[in-house]
């Protein structure tokens, strides 16, 4: 039964690109689409109830065949994708409606549903590795899409850097099958000793997965792709692809004892992704860049959560990032497709009381803020920390409030009055609501500390802008010319290369 | 004796200094390939048994058939990859103009 939540959009995918050819109505191609988006929810919704679930494809012996499952590890993976594709299918109906034969494009959005949704899904490692990848090559594709200046050498980077982390993954899965024999799951944690080349091939692993999500020091690919992208692309981007590498990375937990060395030297990556994505977020006056760092920033609290053994912590994280990190793409998106600007100087929010108020709303809730579904993530994750870890994790999050100040701030001020399309409107208020919803149903209250610390988060913008801090501007170091990206990826490789070499001396 | 395990890394790693040293972004896309060229490499010889049979009919001793499958799976990413690598070189060459 599991199976069948990838066959459809795979299956609708192939019909799209064949009506298409046959030159069938927009409207009918929109409908199949839309048909191919919605209905892995049946089966979803029909299997939730029997959690937890799983089994070998075509009913092979479990040596031979590749497992599936949906169980507490995938259950809230599955479950944001679905609901962040959802609404980001109508959203790109409505996006790219000026655009004439869109056919190519549902086509892309329905393989990276199937390719995220297979990846999700997968209990085998090289089988996750395959649809992971069928999610990247749309995402690589979709990127170039973009007209804005630039998009396509985005584009070439986030592939380039992306397909060098993919070989050396494979490479790590290699080495595992050659030391237990298996690729499954279940198996190799049966039949695993611990060796050398077991934590050679962790780390090398790890490396992979940390560039692929974005998680600094291997995130600079990030901010161009997630920035030039189209809008609701962004949110597809930010949102949900990048936690599919997080999802192997869970897989490399539970298969695999990882030592101790390798655990605390990913804490220190955590947490230096974590505040250093929030600086740069600060510094940043383009709002897509600045939710793109922010992106940098959460993604460590997500490792943070694998790296103090803690998976649920990371789950629920990476739950809640989902909903916010894509609705304030779509929101913010929004405007920006109304304003036809990205600076914030000239964005406002004033004329648009929806708008504003799911603004807002998302701002609270990437900010951890009580009863939003972030403070339930931050809840779990803040049970394995102690000592210095504490203040550090208050501390990005302090400053993750700081930067969605200022973007309110700046957002805030009187500008000239545009109209805004209704149906992107209504769709960033639902996904507001839902963070909203989701946190109410984890049990969550309003808490009076997160006041406070709101007003601290107010002060510290106030007393940093009198301080001038935000007028600091960063000097691009590279140019936009066809020598300067081929320099660009050269540098960041030996960049790549050496923080291999560091994770691999640390596993000897 | 070197063998194709270690053939493979040492595929791989000059893979990895075409990337670092390489500005020309085709040759990039190249070095991709290297390095792909180099785990197959790296993959069939992980599934080697010595004086074994080809994995056709039952026979006594086989090589293990699973690494050299999976490879073949991972040669079609890499020939839809590459066409797209460079389908975005031709169109940021198109934007220079």
């Amino acid at each position: 039964m599991i199976p069948i939540l990838v066959a459809l959009p795979l299956l609708v995918a192939f019909l799209v690109t064949l009506f298409e050819t046959l030159k069938v109505k927009e409207g009918k191609i929109k409908s199949v689409f839309l048909a191919g988006i919605l209905l892995p929810w049946v089966i979803f919704i029909h299997t939730a109830t029997k959690l937890p679930l799983s089994e070998i494809v075509g009913n092979h012996a479990k040596e031979a065949g590749i497992q599936v499952s949906l169980d507490i590890y995938n259950f809230y993976f599955i479950l944001a994708e679905l609901i962040l594709f959802s609404l980001v299918a109508v959203y790109s109906m409505s996006y790219f409606k000026q655009r004439a034969k869109n056919g190519k494009i549902y086509a892309l959005l329905l393989l990276m549903h199937a390719g995220l949704l297979g990846a999700f899904i997968s209990r085998d490692l090289f089988n996750y590795y395959i649809y992971m990848e069928v999610a990247s090559v749309s995402s690589f594709a979709l990127v170039a899409l973009s007209d804005e200046k630039g998009a396509k050498k985005a584009a070439y980077k986030y592939l380039a850097f992306s397909l060098v982390a993919s070989y050396l993954f494979i490479f790590a899965i290699g080495i595992i099958y050659l030391k237990t024999g298996y690729l499954n799951v279940e198996l190799i944690k049966s039949s695993v000793t611990v060796s050398r080349e077991i934590n050679v091939a962790l780390a090398v692993a790890f490396s992979a997965l940390i560039l692929k999500a974005g998680i600094f020091p291997l995130h600079f690919w990030l901010p161009d792709a997630h920035s030039k992208a189209p809008n609701p692309i962004s949110a597809l981007l930010s949102g949900i692809v990048v936690k599919a590498p997080i999802y192997g990375m869970l897989l490399l937990y539970l298969a695999l004892p990882i030592r101790k060395s390798l655990l605390n030297l990913l804490t220190l990556i955590a947490f230096s992704s974590m505040l250093i994505g929030v600086i740069f977020a600060l510094l940043q006056k383009n709002a897509k860049r600045l939710l793109a760092y922010h992106t940098v920033s959460q993604m460590g609290y997500v490792l943070l959560g694998i790296a103090t053994s803690n998976p649920l912590g990371a789950i629920y994280y990476a739950f809640a990032h989902t909903l916010f990190k894509g609705g304030l793409f779509l929101s913010i998106g929004t405007l920006i497709n109304a304003q036809k600007t990205k600076d914030l100087e000239s964005l406002t929010y004033r004329h648009d009381k929806i708008l504003m108020i799911s603004i807002i709303m998302l701002s609270l809730a990437i900010g951890g803020i009580s009863p939003f579904v972030g403070a339930f993530g931050k809840k779990l994750l803040l049970s394995n920390l102690s000592g210095i870890q504490l203040y550090l994790f208050y501390i990005a999050g302090v400053g993750t409030l700081v930067s969605f100040t200022k973007l309110n701030y700046y957002l805030m001020k009187q500008g000239k009055a545009v109209k805004s399309d209704l149906t992107q409107k209504v769709l960033s208020l639902i996904i507001a609501v839902l963070t909203l919803a989701f946190g109410v149903y984890f049990g969550l209250v309003i808490s009076y500390r997160d006041l406070l610390v709101i007003l601290v988060a107010i002060l510290t913008f106030w007393l940093l802008q009198r301080v001038g801090f935000f007028n600091i501007t960063l000097k691009k170091y590279f140019g936009e010319s066809m020598e300067e990206i081929g320099r660009e990826v050269n540098a960041y490789m030996v960049l790549y290369s050496l923080f291999l070499l560091v994770l691999l001396l640390q596993s000897f | 004796m070197i063998n194709a395990e270690t053939a493979g890394i040492v595929i791989m790693l000059i893979g990895l200094y075409g990337l670092i040293t390489k500005r020309n972004l085709i040759k990039q896309v190249l070095a991709i390939n290297v390095i792909s060229t180099g785990l197959v490499l790296f993959f069939v010889g992980t599934g080697y048994v010595e004086n074994a049979e080809v994995p056709i009919l039952p026979q006594q001793a086989v090589v293990d058939p699973l690494p050299a499958t999976l490879m073949l799976t991972t040669l079609v990413v890499d020939v839809a990859i590459t066409s797209l690598a460079l389908a975005l070189i031709l169109r940021m060459r198109r934007e220079e103009r």
